[in-house]
């Protein structure tokens, strides 16, 4: 834990200062988990500050310090599950849905304001993403928390609740998704290259 | 057999590529650095929210001290009815034995009056 036990507790009693203290010790890797779990950076921040109003919100209902971490992670999985599924609604118009020309187009226009190395960094991302979205908003918090953030099954155990039996076949059903995916991009792009 | 062998790899090569999209992705999403408005922007949103709550935790104690003033009305209006009865001042037995009273008291003086007045007409 990057914090301590009392900490936590002071926080719980309604002290400001020490949830204060919470939230900059945490506040990196809540932001690098929403980034990866969402994609999209220019919206990181808005959605970790909702992850900490909840926090705050709902500190009282920490039953022991103890569980503070898968906590957090369940408040942060929520906040970006809730960010994705209003995204999916509003059905705003993404990188990963633009055609293969208007791609490279943006690509292209990038590339000069960009160093190659963060064009390819954001190639990156756009590509996951669209792997990403052959599965469902929660399958995917699921599979990036395993796959990116390295989470082991005990600890995605505590943050969902779930036994471990049952994450291991969700997990792999998800996994197969992106694979088909993966696969059909490939095929795709290969089939592409032949024309 | 070859197929099989050939789909496997392939499986498999699919598999490791996964791997290190994920591992890329990793890198390519770090963790932002955040900005130097994050911690005042988030106590903004915290002191709304704070008064939302106060002003939502107000209302509810002014509407239950406004439902209890009413039921209090209400009792003491109860009480004070039932202390200065407005309709009946005694029970239906009551009633029907002072009619009954009253019915004798009459037919008492009728006889007394047929006795005492017979005379007249005969």
């Amino acid at each position: 834990m990057l914090v301590d036990a009392k900490l936590i507790e002071r926080a719980r009693e309604g002290d400001d200062a020490a949830f204060n203290q919470i939230v900059l010790a945490y506040r990196r890797r809540v932001l690098g988990a929403i980034a990866r779990l969402i994609g999209r950076r220019e919206d990181v921040e808005d959605v970790g500050q909702q992850v900490f109003l909840r926090l705050y919100l709902s500190l009282d209902q920490l039953r022991t310090p103890d569980v503070f971490e898968p906590w957090l992670y369940r408040l942060t999985v929520n906040a970006a599950y809730d960010y994705l599924r209003k995204q999916r609604r509003r059905g705003e118009l993404r990188m990963a849905d633009l055609s293969e020309q208007a791609v490279q187009m943006a690509d292209a226009a990038a590339s000069g304001l960009k160093r190659r190395e963060e064009v390819e960094k954001d190639r990156t991302r756009e590509y996951v993403q669209s792997l990403l979205a052959a599965v469902s908003e929660a399958d995917r918090a699921l599979l990036v928390l395993k796959e990116v953030e390295g989470l082991s099954l005990k600890e995605l155990e505590q943050i969902y609740h779930v036994n471990e039996n049952a994450l291991k076949v969700r997990l792999f059903r998800a996994r197969q998704r992106v694979l088909k995916a993966l696969a059909s991009q490939r095929g795709a792009a290969a089939s592409g290259a032949r024309e | 057999m070859w197929n099989d062998e050939l789909h496997n790899d392939s499986a498999e090569e699919l598999e490791r590529e996964l791997d290190r999209l994920f591992a890329a992705y990793r890198e390519a999403c770090e963790a932002p650095e955040p900005s130097p408005s994050f911690m005042p922007r988030l106590w903004e949103k915290i002191e709304a929210r704070r008064s939302v709550s106060y002003s939502f935790a107000r209302l509810s104690r002014a509407l239950i001290t406004a439902a209890a003033a009413i039921c209090l009305l209400l009792v003491v209006l109860q009480t004070t009815s039932r202390t200065t009865p407005v309709f009946y001042t005694q029970s239906y037995v009551e009633a029907l034995a002072e009619a009954s009273a009253a019915d004798a008291a009459s037919s008492f003086e009728i006889s007394l009056y047929e006795v005492g007045g017979g005379d007249h007409y005969q």
